[in-house]
């Protein structure tokens, strides 16, 4: 029987090329190479699967380059038409896991070719990605390599065939958002007595389902003096100064811009359009003022119903952008506007 | 209360001319039986056949499945206030026929639920492929309402049970359990350092082929109240409920109810099983915060540390069982609740119909919409003819090669929410 | 009590109610009722049974039998919750309602009715 094909990535670290002085490496295939973690994967493929090439790439290089990379990447892994396509493990590393969740989503939308990755639930990536590609579950070091090589192999080979993807508990993954059936050890009696003996007894217990979480934020009292207040402008819907100076991505973005306003009395088609990619620009791209709000504020400016606009405004994009990515930018602006002295915000959603 | 539950291992079933239990079988005499059945004018015709774990065999629709038992020593009878005389059962001795059961089928409605595969894919899913069983179709005089026909059904089962329980009367055991609860003080005197826990099962009580009945009172119309677990073993809470094959408790559950009995196996080592409470699922919302209420003042007034709380069905119960863990939660009493899921086919969509972040442990019976193929079998026992009306079926169910494309939903005890199975999601 | 009425699309529910207390008919679909009822939500109406009664599923069943309360003011928030977590259990089954043999459809509406029966005699005690 032939064996499967896989392809691998890897970061410049863990192909021995450095750290991060050499992180700016490009993307390069080593056709036929086994490379670092692959050696341990291949151990684990015994004769079912091989790896057939392996793509090296720093991790600031794929993260400032990501549209030439990712092109370039899925050029790589398309001429060696794999079965399969894994990435890292990442671990904590937050670029390199952001690099591998991107890069497998992307082979995976792209080619069609079912792809896996894996990372410390903790590193950005996993919230990002984990509804778009399995990603195993794996400890927070290199030192884990053996833990996330013995999930990972495994999982590689089940979806080269084409099997079934059993339930994350079982198969090892990040829960992703699909709930899948399986057969536990014991019966659901039993669990749950077990669970009420440890949450009696003060212990951690790990329930099967968690609640939707609802992040409910008290709003804070409201601003006694508007006429004197100071209020800034920020938006997820993804207004930006033409031409998206800063690159915010049109889904799941991973970052923000700041934008100066002094002196702007008004958004126009030509200055200020959308990044958003989750609905129709067309009326937001006509007057940015419809999603953010400058020209009716300067209006309250002159006329005193405020003290003053900020001259600073902050903007993301909020389609699919992950909630652990959403709450860190919230709170390096907020942390900004609060030295600013800005009084109260106004935050506009689309 | 004390009880002693005699086993008596269950290995065949045989139709005879004599009705007896030898050596671990039991010989029906099905023109007896039949004459048990036949009592109820609205039943016109019945038939009953063999169904044995492993055999190529489809049962549906199921109605009802039931364990036979009998009452050998104590007060009361099997299944009180509705074959036997109201009287208060748990203590004493009871006989069990361990390893089959009494499978009632017929079609009540045009979208009748419920199948017992005994063997293939289907069968894993159904705690019932592992019995013997004896399956009894019952057809109704003409004209008969559907409400008399679920009725004559459900009580024909009862007494069929009954009957079959009564051949075990006279024959040792095999195996002796004996479950004992303690009054409240005896309780604290004797277990002053463990955690004092309790059981509190909603049960399904919505209308017409949504009831339970509670020593024969329709469970809509009751307060939450208190059992002692064992009285559940002597068939204190039957099924009138025919919807829902995968989440719904047919009386065998409630006999045999596995929250009873794993609290029981922890009963004086690392708890003490204070008690049962009951609570019903009404429609009416103000019937729902009035048995919330209820359920939560007894819990503080028990002065319980913890409850398992098991659900009945889907949509109308998440709100009460959502209610229930907030309030048994805000009177300081731990909980762990026990569900199931309808994720929807992808298993994408929000589960519960209901949430509350109190509701921090819980044990999941798994996604009742999965799809699953079951391919054609020998037998069919009962009708295919509405097979593809069955909840979670459709027309589009039956497939050219005769195997069936339907969603766990269709499997009796599937997504059992006592927790009657192994069977669970993440 | 007063001041309660029936929600329906099961024309069973309006023949056997008729005269008796208020019952609005809609000939709509399952989801179109629950539709209705959330704008009555929205207006200030209470629920006062549970738009997701019954075992069997939606999209299964095509009828729904809600009982409100008549009342205007602010939106009772756990009306509200209700009918919104009821619309979307809706979306996760497959539908299936119109597929079901014609004799079926007397099954569904005798289900819904008996099922509104039973919160009416709560009413009634």
């Amino acid at each position: 029987m032939e064996k499967l094909r896989v392809v691998h990535y890897i970061n410049q670290f863990f192909a021995q090329i450095g750290g991060e002085e050499k992180a700016d490496y490009p993307a390069e295939l080593r056709k036929g190479e086994v490379v670092g973690p692959g050696m341990a994967l291949m151990q684990k493929f015994g004769d079912e699967a091989e790896i057939v090439g392996t793509i090296v790439c720093g991790d600031s290089y794929f993260n400032e380059n990501i549209d030439k990379a990712t092109a370039d990447i899925l050029e790589m892994v398309k001429s060696l038409s794999p079965d399969v396509f894994v990435a890292g493990p990442a671990f904590n590393a937050g670029r390199y896991g952001v690099a591998c969740g991107t890069i497998a989503a992307a082979v995976q939308e792209k080619l069609g070719i079912p792809a896996v990755t894996g990372m410390y639930v903790e590193n950005p990536g996993a919230d990002m990605f984990k509804n778009k590609v399995y990603i195993v579950s794996t400890k927070n070091s290199a030192a884990g390599m053996r833990d996330a090589v013995a999930k990972l192999a495994p999982l590689t080979l089940k979806l080269a065939k084409g099997e079934r993807i059993g339930a994350s508990v079982e198969e090892g993954y990040i829960p992703n958002g699909v709930r899948v059936n399986f057969f536990e050890k014991e019966r659901g009696s039993a669990r749950a007595v077990k669970m009420l003996i440890k949450k009696l007894a003060g212990k951690p217990f790990e329930t099967e389902f968690p609640m939707p979480v609802f992040d409910r934020v008290a709003p804070n009292p409201a601003v006694k003096d508007m006429a004197h207040a100071k209020i800034a402008l920020v938006t997820s819907g993804g207004i930006v100064p033409k031409g998206n100076p800063d690159h915010i991505e049109s889904s799941s973005a991973s970052h923000y811009g700041e934008y100066d306003i002094e002196g702007v009395m008004d958004l126009t088609a030509e200055t200020y359009e959308t990044a958003h990619g989750g609905y129709d620009p067309v009326y937001a791209n006509a007057d940015a003022d419809r999603v953010l709000p400058v020209d009716v504020l300067r209006d309250m400016e002159k006329e005193g119903k405020i003290g003053s606009l900020h001259h600073l405004y902050y903007a993301t994009v909020g389609n699919g952008t992950a909630v652990a990515s959403a709450k860190k930018f919230a709170a390096e602006f907020a942390k900004k506007l609060k030295d600013d002295g800005v009084d109260a915000v106004i935050l506009t959603s689309t | 209360m004390k009880l002693e539950i005699g086993n008596i291992f269950i290995k065949d079933i045989q139709f005879a001319s004599e009705a007896r239990i030898e050596d671990g079988v039991v010989y029906v005499d099905k023109a007896a039986l039949e004459k048990i059945v036949l009592e109820d004018e609205n039943i016109k015709s019945v038939t009953f056949d063999i169904a044995k774990p492993g055999e190529s065999v489809r049962i549906t629709p199921v109605k009802d499945v039931i364990e036979p038992r009998v009452k050998v020593e104590g007060r009361g009878g099997i299944f009180p206030g509705v074959i036997a005389k109201v009287d208060t059962v748990g203590s004493g001795k009871t006989h069990v026929l361990k390893g089959m059961a009494v499978v009632t089928a017929g079609r009540i409605v045009g979208f009748q639920e419920g199948v017992i595969d005994m063997t293939g894919p289907g069968a894993q899913y159904t705690p019932f492929s592992q019995t013997l069983n004896l399956v009894m179709v019952c057809e109704p005089v003409d004209g008969l309402k559907q409400h008399d026909y679920e009725k004559a059904v459900r009580l024909a089962g009862f007494r069929v049970a009954v009957a079959l329980g009564e051949l075990g009367r006279n024959v040792t055991p095999d195996e002796t359990k004996v479950y004992e609860t303690c009054g409240i003080k005896e309780g604290i005197e004797k277990y002053p350092d463990l955690p004092r826990v309790a059981y509190v099962q909603m049960l399904q009580s919505q209308g017409l082929l949504h009831d339970t009945y509670v020593y024969g009172v329709d469970a809509k119309q009751t307060l939450s109240t208190i059992l002692c677990p064992t009285e559940t073993m002597d068939g204190a809470i039957v099924s009138g409920n025919c919807v829902s094959a995968c989440d719904k408790n047919p009386t065998y559950v409630h006999e045999n109810n596995p929250v009873v009995e794993d609290l029981f196996a922890q009963h004086g080592k690392t708890l003490n099983f204070v008690c049962q409470i009951i609570t019903n699922e009404n429609v009416y919302l103000a019937d729902k915060q009035r048995s919330s209420d209820w359920t939560a003042k007894m819990c503080r007034m028990l002065d319980l540390d913890g409850v398992i709380v098991s659900q009945e069905g889907f949509g109308n119960p998440d709100t009460d069982l959502i209610m229930n863990c907030k309030k048994i939660e805000a009177e300081g009493v731990k909980t762990v609740i026990i569900t199931d899921e309808y994720a929807g086919r992808d298993g994408k969509s929000q589960s519960l119909a209901d949430a509350d972040a109190a509701a921090d442990a819980v044990v999941t019976g798994g996604n009742a919409n999965e799809v699953i193929i079951l391919p054609k079998l020998d037998k069919v026992i009962g009708t295919l003819d509405y097979i593809n009306k069955i909840a979670g079926a459709s027309e589009e169910t039956l497939q050219p090669d005769g195997s069936l494309k339907v969603e766990l939903q269709v499997i009796t005890g599937a997504t059992n929410e006592t927790g009657f199975l192994r069977l669970s999601a993440r | 009590m007063k001041g309660w009425y029936v929600i329906t699309n099961n024309p069973l529910v309006r023949d056997k109610l008729s005269g008796d207390v208020q019952v609005i008919y809609q000939a709509v679909s399952f989801e179109g009722l629950l539709r209705e009822v959330r704008d009555r939500v929205h207006k200030g109406n209470t629920l006062l049974s549970h738009p997701l009664s019954g075992s069997v599923k939606p999209r299964e069943t095509p009828y729904k039998s809600v009982i409100m309360m008549d009342r205007k003011g602010a939106v009772d928030e756990q009306s509200l919750a209700l009918i919104e977590n009821a619309m979307q259990a809706c979306l996760k089954f497959e539908q299936k309602a119109g597929r079901f043999r014609p004799e079926v459809d007397k099954d569904f509406q005798l289900i819904d009715w008996t099922l509104l029966e039973s919160a009416i005699s709560s009413i009634d005690r």
